[in-house]
């Protein structure tokens, strides 16, 4: 494990505005530093600002207060197109639901980010194709993702995020949708591209059975971090965290 | 994003929902199709008042007798005129030639065939005001009309329906048992609008007022058609024949004119300006099709974009920039926009000349522009009717385009 910090989070905040007026405040103070080559999960209930976090950590959104940097370079005032460029050559994502381009083959899901990086044809169909063999879906290029079962589906999923490159894996609750059979395997085949191709993997999820693959557990509640070290033994140490937070 | 990719995803997402791409494109086709097909029925108008007057040529002006209005009643059966005018104005610098016309109706009898034809009687320079060419034999000539020879020049067609040998020069035909020699037939003009030329007699006019019609004036002369030279100014011309006729018809300056002279260079200038703008409301109203086909596109647009929120917000997570995003959508506008235009210049001009050519048997002119302006059209059509969709797609936020339902 490399000691390069690809992301550095200090004292982010993020608040959304209200409706009814004034707005509502969900992520306070949130710092944490993830280095190149670690497997993350950032853990915590419902409506606990994990998402708002992921968010901002995918550069899909941006901090209201706060220094967020991505391989060393501050973007927390980045315009969206600069932050579209960034997602493009530095994140892979990985949704619960998949978000494949219903009506395109895999072949031509996988190819879409090296699209927008505007790679030629060859390069693409290439790139494409070899991640389609890491995923071992080389034989399905031209199918739909309608045709495929759930597991396949984020399999297509991770190679279309690994396309372009990445150091670094998002992924957002990526067994929500699977069962625990197919839920399994894709946590195994994280586990395998962080071990073997070093690849940074930060990952969603609610579950401690889940968060349990990755080496470091972030969590959060109430917007805020009550937890950030190895993976305990058990959930309970950090539900502790999560009641001595909510004393304070 | 190269060429190819910007061509190819617009393709793959308009050909991804067949009917309504079909539906909206059919509404441009017509748009267009109305717009082109308007402008060539203007253009064939205009053909055909141009075609009507250069056989006559423009340079031709036409007199008549008695004053333009008199009193609010126009009078233009007041002899005015007299054949004596018409040698004086046939010695005008800028005048060619000259020729009293005089119109009447026949009913032509040949062996035991009937015709009922008009007939014209005028001075040898009528074939020049007319431009008159010969078929057969000889046009009328000064002596003919100095005797009011019995002679008279056919049409080919009237020569046809009489049923008159090929070369018809020596035969006699009767017009209210004057007995005529043919002495010419006059070549084919084809169709002429205002009465085919073709169908009809040309006597000396001193024969059909002395002989035929047996008139009690045979002095006076109704209209006097002359043709100027081809590098003499109408309106100079005019000036000149009004000046000598009112000094010959000795008229005071308080005096209006008792004659009244039409230049057809203005009345094809006229006509071609008024069938000008009769074209243009043509298209305006074309036009407004057009603009309900357009109205379509940025319907199915903005349907398009809400539907394929969640397809936005995925591009946008993996990459696609806001530009890239407005580029793919006008580009899908600008498509469907160029495929219904090309369609509907395609049945356009092939409706347009089809009918034209084989069901009205008139020869449409094919112009360029029509072409130029409907690539254009769609082009516009496509970015105005794609901007706004466009727009709200590259805004639409990624987290909460990827949430949509």
């Amino acid at each position: 494990m490399s000691t390069t910090p690809i992301i550095s989070m200090k004292k982010i905040c993020k608040s959304f505005p209200l409706e009814i007026g004034g707005e509502q405040q969900v992520l306070f103070d949130i710092t944490f530093t993830i280095k190149s080559g670690e497997f993350v999960a950032i853990m915590g209930p419902s409506g606990s600002g994990k998402s708002t976090c992921m968010n901002i950590v995918g550069a899909l959104d941006s901090a209201s207060s706060g220094i967020y940097e991505l391989y060393g370079k501050d973007i927390t005032t980045l315009l969206p197109d600069e932050l579209a460029k960034i997602r493009n050559e530095y994140i892979g994502f990985v949704f619960q639901n998949f978000n494949l381009l219903p009506k395109r083959n895999i072949l031509d899901n996988v190819m879409l980010p090296l699209m927008y990086r505007g790679l030629p044809m060859e390069e693409r169909l290439m790139r494409a194709r070899e991640m389609l063999k890491l995923v071992g879906l080389e034989k399905f290029e031209t199918y739909l993702p309608t045709q495929l079962s759930g597991g396949m589906k984020q399999r297509v999923a991770i190679a279309r995020a690994l396309a372009g490159n990445p150091k670094l894996i998002l992924a957002d609750e990526p067994t929500g949708a699977l069962d625990s059979k197919m839920g399994n395997e894709i946590l195994k085949f994280f586990k395998k591209l962080n071990k073997d191709l070093g690849i940074t993997i930060v990952m969603i999820t609610h579950e401690f059975e889940i968060a349990k693959y990755a080496n470091r557990v972030i969590h959060i509640y109430d917007g805020r971090i009550t937890y950030d070290g190895v993976i305990p033994k058990n959930e309970s140490v950090l539900l502790k965290s999560e009641k001595r937070a909510h004393k304070k | 994003m190269t060429f190819y990719d910007i061509a190819h995803e617009s393709w793959l997402s308009i050909s991804g929902n067949k009917m309504r791409s079909f539906l909206t494109v059919l509404g441009i086709v017509i748009g267009i199709m109305a717009v082109v097909i308007m402008v060539a029925v203007g253009e064939t108008v205009q053909q055909s008042i141009t075609d009507q007057f250069s056989s006559l040529g423009t340079n031709t002006i036409m007199i008549r007798a008695g004053a333009a209005q008199s009193g609010g009643v126009r009078s233009g059966n007041r002899m005015t005129l007299t054949m004596d005018d018409v040698t004086y104005i046939s010695q005008l610098p800028d005048v060619a030639a000259a020729s009293p016309v005089e119109n009447s109706a026949a009913q032509v009898v040949y062996g035991n065939k009937n015709w009922s034809t008009s007939m014209v009687g005028v001075y040898p320079g009528y074939a020049t005001v007319q431009n008159i060419e010969m078929e057969y034999g000889s046009f009328i000539d000064e002596s003919a009309v100095r005797n009011a020879s019995t002679y008279v020049v056919i049409g080919p067609d009237t020569a046809e329906e009489l049923g008159m040998p090929k070369n018809p020069v020596g035969e006699i035909i009767r017009v209210r048992n004057t007995p005529l020699t043919v002495i010419g037939v006059t070549k084919a003009k084809g169709e002429s609008g205002m009465g085919s030329q073709d169908d009809m007699l040309i006597v000396p006019i001193t024969t059909l007022k002395k002989r035929i019609n047996g008139s009690r004036f045979p002095n006076s002369v109704g209209t006097i058609s002359l043709k100027l030279y081809q590098d003499a100014d109408n309106n100079i011309a005019t000036d000149q024949i009004t000046a000598l006729l009112r000094q010959r018809h000795k008229l005071k300056e308080s005096d209006a004119d008792d004659f009244q002279i039409t230049d057809m260079k203005q009345v094809m200038e006229t006509m071609t300006t008024v069938t000008g703008y009769l074209t243009l409301l043509l298209i305006a109203i074309a036009a407004v099709s057009l603009l309900v086909g357009s109205i379509g596109i940025m319907n199915m647009m903005l349907v398009s974009v809400a539907e394929r929120t969640r397809e936005i917000g995925i591009r946008k997570a993996i990459g696609a920039q806001e530009s890239t995003i407005i580029t793919q959508f006008l580009s899908e506008s600008i498509l469907i926009s160029f495929i219904g235009s090309m369609f509907g210049l395609i049945l356009g001009v092939g409706l347009s000349q089809g009918v034209g050519r084989f069901v009205m048997h008139y020869n449409v002119p094919f112009s360029i522009w029509p072409v130029v302006v409907s690539i254009s059209v769609a082009v516009v059509v496509g970015l105005v009717s794609g901007v706004m969709p466009a727009i709200k797609a590259a805004k639409l936020n990624p987290i909460d385009s990827l949430r949509y339902e």
